[in-house]
């Protein structure tokens, strides 16, 4: 009787640990971002191209993360994490770089890598690079492991130093933005990460890689083409 | 002593520790060339070969484990109510000792041997390596060949060259492991440290880290290829100037 009772509770315990791993294993699988989805916009008179419209800013206010720029208001952050974009197409992507900046800790992501032609433009002006202490953010997208695709852009994003905020954003208020265009052809559907490359994003173990570097939802998010 | 019943009982030992030795053989070759990366470089190929070797090696010792659980299990199992009796004591088996101490002296030795001999092996170098330098940083390598202009989100190396990796971070702590190549070494802000392969195949190879370093540590890799020394040079001669 005992040794049944035992087993009894031997086996409802591996039943209740195996259902407790298998329930966090479905929620893991089925997280999605949680900002609305930033689609595409076909751009007219161009077979085959959609646009995007990215803008990163110094702090949270602008509203992405909720009123009063949510938990973190203080953090940069990205104006949205989750942009999904059609299979082989060129996508034209627009960021507006609110924010300022100093020196990348690596110089390799001072220079405009992977995009149609090689270069981007800067406030209209085309460039290969960008100075090295001059770095505001980066917008870098890179394959995921074991999905056998190799998409690799990062483009670097000008420090913003102007001292005038002409700009309201929500409850923000913000420089004239640097615009920062660019063009690259996405291949097959699969789903990328993208994030920035610029220590932005607080002082924690002193690299600043914390914060707002260190949370989905600001300075990362996925790249979804399908 | 062993009695006549516990001879015969000691038969079902020996055949599980030879049926289960058999077993744990196969398994030891079937598994590293079924489920360990595919390899294409020398430390690549003498890493499933050292896997293969010492499972080999271990599945004896490890049946003999398993046999005398099942033996035990199946023969000495006390089946009445409360404490069992206390069972016969067996104090010395001088042969058995010997034995037992002589093979797994002779087997430690053996692993310790060519254990250090491999690793001799992956840290020589021929005196004429390409150099690339590894830089890990959150969250992406980058490869820079040194003596040229090129640096480079993708591991690109020549067939049949050793290959000196110069492996550093600029932030955290990184692990640099190339899965096909059978090399790994940590990438330590503020420290440079080596390590040599010679890739032996042509084709498609992946880079991973494999130290947690942060949020996106999960999708820090790159991917690389092997190809001819003519390829090489024309990649090399085809990369832009970065500033």
């Amino acid at each position: 009787m005992i040794r049944s009772r035992s087993l009894g509770v031997a086996l409802a315990s591996v039943l209740l640990g195996g259902g407790a791993l298998a329930l966090a294993g479905f929620a893991l699988a089925t997280a999605t971002p949680h900002q609305t989805p930033l689609t595409c916009t076909p751009v007219s008179g161009k077979a085959h191209t959609c646009s995007v419209h990215l803008s990163t800013f110094p702090d949270s206010l602008e509203g992405v993360h909720g009123a009063s720029g949510g938990p973190h208001p203080d953090w940069v952050t990205y104006s949205n994490d989750n942009v999904v974009v059609p299979a082989h197409e060129t996508i034209d992507v627009t960021i507006d770089q609110y924010d300022t900046g100093g020196a990348a800790n690596n110089p390799f992501f001072d220079n405009v890598i992977g995009t149609n032609g090689g270069f981007d433009t800067v406030n209209g002006v085309k460039t290969t690079h960008v100075g090295v202490n001059d770095i505001g953010h980066t917008f870098t997208i890179r394959g995921i492991p074991g999905n056998g695709k190799t998409l690799f852009v990062s483009i670097p994003l000008p420090a913003n130093n102007s001292n005038k905020f002409p700009v309201k954003l929500g409850i923000g208020t913000y420089p004239k933005p640097i615009v920062v265009k660019f063009s690259f052809d996405t291949g097959g559907p699969t789903v990328y990460e993208f994030n920035c490359e610029f220590p932005c994003g607080g002082s924690r173990l002193g690299n600043g890689f914390g914060e707002a570097m260190s949370s989905y939802g600001y300075m990362s998010g996925t790249f979804t083409v399908q | 002593m062993a009695t006549s019943s516990g001879k015969r009982s000691l038969k079902t030992f020996y055949y599980s520790w030879g049926i289960l030795t058999v077993v744990g053989v196969l398994l030891a070759i079937w598994i590293p060339k079924r489920y360990m990366p595919h390899m294409m470089s020398n430390d690549g190929n003498l890493s499933v070969t050292t896997m293969i070797l010492f499972s080999v090696l271990a599945a004896p010792v490890a049946a003999g484990v398993y046999a005398a659980a099942i033996h035990v299990l199946r023969h000495d199992r006390y089946k009445g109510d409360g404490v069992p009796p206390a069972a016969e004591q067996v104090r010395e088996n001088t042969k058995l000792t010997v034995t037992w101490l002589t093979v797994s002296a002779v087997l430690t030795v053996f692993v310790l041997v060519w254990g250090l001999g491999a690793l001799a092996a992956e840290n020589s170098s021929s005196g004429n390596p390409l150099v690339v330098d590894v830089t890990g940083q959150q969250w992406v390598w980058t490869f820079a060949y040194p003596g040229t202009h090129v640096v480079s989100n993708e591991l690109i190396v020549p067939d049949h060259r050793e290959v000196e990796f110069r492996v550093t971070s600029v932030d955290v702590t990184h692990g640099f492991w190339v899965v096909n190549f059978g090399v790994q070494v940590d990438a330590n802000p503020g420290t440079i440290t080596t390590i040599h392969t010679t890739p032996d195949k042509l084709g498609t190879i992946e880079v991973r880290c494999e130290q947690f370093c942060g949020l996106n540590h999960a999708f820090m890799d790159a991917v690389g290829h092997v190809v001819t020394p003519s390829q090489f040079s024309a990649w090399l001669a085809s990369q832009p100037a970065r500033a």
